[in-house]
């Protein structure tokens, strides 16, 4: 863009000025620097496409390495394969005849990431809302690097903090048999999902312009008011992109819900009992792995896990991003 | 009153949000706080003398001979105590007793053999001893009071007899009266109690002290030294002075957690004063002192974890984000850099962006997934999981983060600038070198500085590509060895290293010792989270004054 810019205005200056001929050298004048020019675009556009590389790769290799579980020899067996894993909640590969049932593990990974929304959802956008209507410049300027932190705070501590702090505390003071429940992993989900609900939420309500809210300010609304029934709904592709993000960071999770869920595959029964152990798609695949020889069936079957923990992602993030578009489309409208 | 209700609704509102941001506030707080609180403790501690000896002993540091004149004396202050426990042990394992006199009889026949005493005294010598030996026997084996005291007479009756002067039988003798002294103080009938009680004192000053005087030395490093850390002794010396029991508070009711004085244990025995004598002088004994260990940031540990620090794991997890930034910064820079100066808008483009949020949506654990079955499992040149296997990982990981960041950076550069470059006759790609990416140098460098604090934060990916929980510091050879053969240096990529991440999750989760010593466990971690947080303070101040330059402008 700079670019034409540039040439557009020398081009003027031509015309006034009076050149006898563009100061742009033509290829053919200028051979080397055109070809490096374009060899120097061709070698910046490879690096650049190594992202895509990238997902290629990841999906390539994940796929390679689902396939065998389902691909026994019979077509029959193998949709017994898919049946057995979308099914059965039994999850037991290291049994005489094993099975590998995943829908307990799917099941849990909903069950703290849901969990986790319901706890974070709520305190994210009020404090989307407080950081972008309500709260001084000079108290943003200190709110932001807060929850830049909890961001940074690596999973792991997180974990540790669930395992060692959270745990025994939820024991004693709540009266749980265990305190490394679905209970415990929700509420640590919840806390890391929070910074991303918070600033993505923040940034598409303050996408929405001073215009829209000086509007309604005009026809008598209060603060309050105006959040709720204006603001939000108009930004509402922004927040469920905001708590879509924030579900991402929540289901992809590993190191929280392997120490803090308690390992556990079954569903919960009472479907209510948050103090119940579960097992989430995740831990299973990073508690299993390490014991799991290279190219047994346990080996494909956690790929498979992988692999559809990378659907459900995948497709989230086509939504989010879609959703994100629109508000880009919004703010462009605004002005 | 309508309008009432309304003003009164939007406060609420208002209210409900700033508590909103106050709960996340405090949420940090409650997090890192313990965190900080327990894991500082690994580094700012009392420390005794035991520390000291155990400095002195694995690191060579401290002064040898103020150390060996502390060292005697405590152990000077400490040998009463031993004595008082010998003294009373001795005389309470009645087991080993009995088995010792059956012991002493059998010399006492060798000792007979040995002095050719003729055949019918030989007998006779060997009855009266065997009588000797059975009375001490019934009176060691014996509930009653009043039996104990009249066997032992019994037994002692015979001291003066001049056959025995010399003989084997005079340690008996001895074993009597010591058995005499314990049998007149304490209540013969609870013996076997005393025995399990005392056994516990003995741990506990073992724990304290270290092994006792004559012992071999224990096999672990853990029991070869007392109580390193004040707060340890403390413990300790609890387990000393209390005994834990589970008592029933009439029926039917959960049993609950009661203390008993040891003092009271052992009213009236021997062993009374020594509780006395631990307590008042824990100060001699221990010489406790403040102790700012900052080495716990390089050593290594000893015996998993229960001494030591986290050296290698700060090593490790340094080496493999800054491998991987050595791979992701040159991708990442001049991906963005493309992106926003040369890039058309056309959908090839699109796609190149929707993959950059992908990539940065994809579960860490698939990354991992990813990281197994590819640079382990498929490229032979590595092979096994190692450091690269583990840092070409990450750097994929950090990538999108980078290309975000950077592509931010360079978008904030003013469009003057570039103008200003090309008017003087700059190409396009000398305006990028020479004039864009310094300008977005610092917002780059932000960009870098975060990706490389996630990247040093995460476990999933590293957890099948190259970290292990327990085992050597890479060994890179010499610098002089990698002048003469490079592949030296490649070699020492391949092996495994230890991070903290892992290392956090292994000691909460899967390390039994370190289970004992919680301020090992938040150590770690809070090194984990200092180093993430240094970073990102870093990170805010470069982005803060970037600010401040931009508006200048």
């Amino acid at each position: 863009m700079a670019e034409n810019a540039a040439q557009t205005s020398v081009g003027q200056k031509k015309a006034a000025v009076g050149f006898s001929r563009s100061l742009l050298l033509t290829p053919s004048e200028d051979l080397v620097g055109f070809l490096s020019g374009h060899l120097g675009r061709a070698i910046l556009f490879c690096i650049t496409a190594t992202s895509v590389a990238a997902v290629l790769l990841i999906f390539y290799f994940v796929i390679r390495e689902s396939i065998p579980f389902f691909y026994t020899g019979t077509a029959a067996s193998g949709i017994a394969r898919v049946k057995e894993f979308f099914l059965d909640t039994g999850w037991y590969p290291s049994a005489t005849v094993p099975r590998y049932g995943a829908l307990a593990l799917i099941v849990g990974s909903l069950y703290v990431t849901i969990g986790a929304l319901v706890i974070a959802v709520p305190l994210g956008l009020l404090a989307g809302v407080y950081l972008s209507d309500i709260a001084p410049f000079s108290l943003r300027q200190i709110c932001k690097p807060v929850i830049e932190i909890l961001a940074a705070i690596p999973s792991v501590a997180y974990g540790f903090f669930a395992v060692m702090v959270l745990a025994p505390w939820l024991q004693t003071h709540l009266g749980f048999s265990t305190g490394t429940n679905a209970m415990n992993a929700s509420l640590i989900l919840a806390v890391m999902a929070l910074p991303t609900i918070i600033s993505v939420s923040e940034d598409a309500m303050s996408a929405i312009g001073r215009e829209i809210r000086e509007a309604s300010y005009g026809l008598g609304a209060t603060r309050a008011e105006t959040m709720i029934k204006v603001v939000l709904p108009a930004a509402h592709s922004g927040i469920l992109a905001a708590v879509l993000l924030g579900m991402m960071r929540a289901i992809g999770e590993t190191m929280v819900v392997w120490m803090a869920s308690g390992n556990a595959s079954r569903i919960p029964s009472p479907w209510w009992d948050v103090s119940q152990s579960i097992r989430t798609m995740t831990a299973t695949i990073a508690g299993d792995m390490g014991e799991t020889p290279k190219n047994s069936e346990h080996y494909y079957a956690l790929f498979t896990v992988g692999l559809t923990l990378l659907v459900f992602t995948f497709s989230l993030n086509l939504i989010s991003e879609y959703l994100l578009s629109q508000i880009m489309r919004n703010k462009r409208g605004g002005k | 009153m309508r309008l009432i209700l309304r003003q009164f609704l939007d406060k609420a509102f208002t209210l409900a949000a700033a508590v909103s941001v106050l709960i996340i506030v405090g949420i940090l707080l409650v997090v890192l706080v313990p965190m900080f609180q327990k894991g500082l403790s690994a580094v700012f501690f009392t420390e005794t003398i035991e520390f000291r000896k155990l400095q002195k002993e694995t690191h060579n540091r401290g002064n040898d001979e103020a150390l060996q004149r502390r060292i005697e004396q405590t152990n000077a202050a400490r040998k009463p105590i031993y004595d008082v426990l010998a003294d009373f042990s001795l005389g309470i394992n009645t087991e080993s007793l009995v088995k010792e006199a059956k012991d002493i009889y059998q010399k006492y026949g060798e000792y007979l053999n040995y002095h050719n005493i003729p055949k019918d005294q030989y007998t006779e010598y060997r009855k009266q001893a065997k009588d000797i030996r059975d009375t001490m026997i019934a009176a060691l084996e014996s509930d009653n009071k009043d039996i104990v005291l009249a066997n032992l007479d019994k037994v002692l009756a015979q001291e003066e007899n001049p056959i025995y002067k010399d003989s084997p039988v005079q340690k008996l003798f001895i074993l009597a009266l010591q058995y005499q002294k314990t049998a007149r103080t304490i209540d013969v009938a609870k013996r076997s109690e005393y025995l399990t009680n005392l056994q516990e004192v003995t741990t506990a000053i073992r724990q304290l002290f270290g092994p006792l005087p004559g012992e071999a030395l224990p096999p672990l490093p853990m029991d070869q030294y007392g109580a390193t850390r004040m707060d340890m002794a403390q413990k300790a010396l609890h387990i000393l002075l209390w005994d834990e029991a589970w008592v029933s508070d009439g029926d039917g009711k959960p049993l609950v957690k009661k203390n008993i004085s040891r003092r009271e244990q052992f009213a009236g025995t021997a062993l009374e004063p020594l509780f006395d004598q631990v307590e008042k002088n824990i100060d001699v004994l221990l010489m406790p002192q403040f102790r700012c260990y900052w080495q716990y940031f390089i050593d290594d540990w000893v015996n998993s974890h229960y001494f030591g620090g986290v050296g290698p794991e700060i090593l490790g997890t340094l080496m493999l984000t800054i491998l991987a930034m050595v791979f992701a910064i040159p991708l990442g820079v001049i991906s963005a850099a493309y992106l926003v100066e040369y890039a058309p808008d056309n959908h090839w483009i699109k796609l190149v962006r929707m993959c950059i949020n992908t990539l940065a949506g994809v579960p860490s654990i698939v990354y991992g997934l990813f990281g197994l079955a590819f640079f382990v499992v498929t490229i032979h040149a590595i092979g096994k999981p190692c450091i690269l296997a583990a840092s070409l990982t990450l750097s994929i990981l950090a990538l999108p983060v980078i290309i975000r960041a950077s592509e931010e950076a360079i978008r904030l550069v003013p469009q003057t600038y570039r103008e200003a470059s090309l008017a003087l006759g700059a190409g396009k790609f000398r305006t990028l070198v020479n004039v864009v990416l310094p300008a977005a140098a610092p917002g780059i460098l932000t960009g870098i500085i975060l990706s490389l604090s996630r990247a040093a934060g995460e476990t999933a990916p590293i957890l099948f590509t190259g970290v292990v929980a327990m085992g050597p510091i890479p060994n890179f050879g010499s610098p002089s060895e990698w002048i003469r053969n490079p592949g030296s240096l490649f070699g020492g990529l391949l092996q495994p290293t230890r991070a903290l991440s892992y290392g956090s999750y292994d000691i909460a989760v899967g390390d039994r010792i370190s289970m004992l010593v919680p301020h090992q466990q938040f150590g770690m971690v809070m090194t984990l989270i200092l180093l993430v947080l240094i970073l990102n303070i870093a990170a805010i101040v470069i982005r803060s004054k970037m600010s401040k330059k931009l508006r200048g402008y």
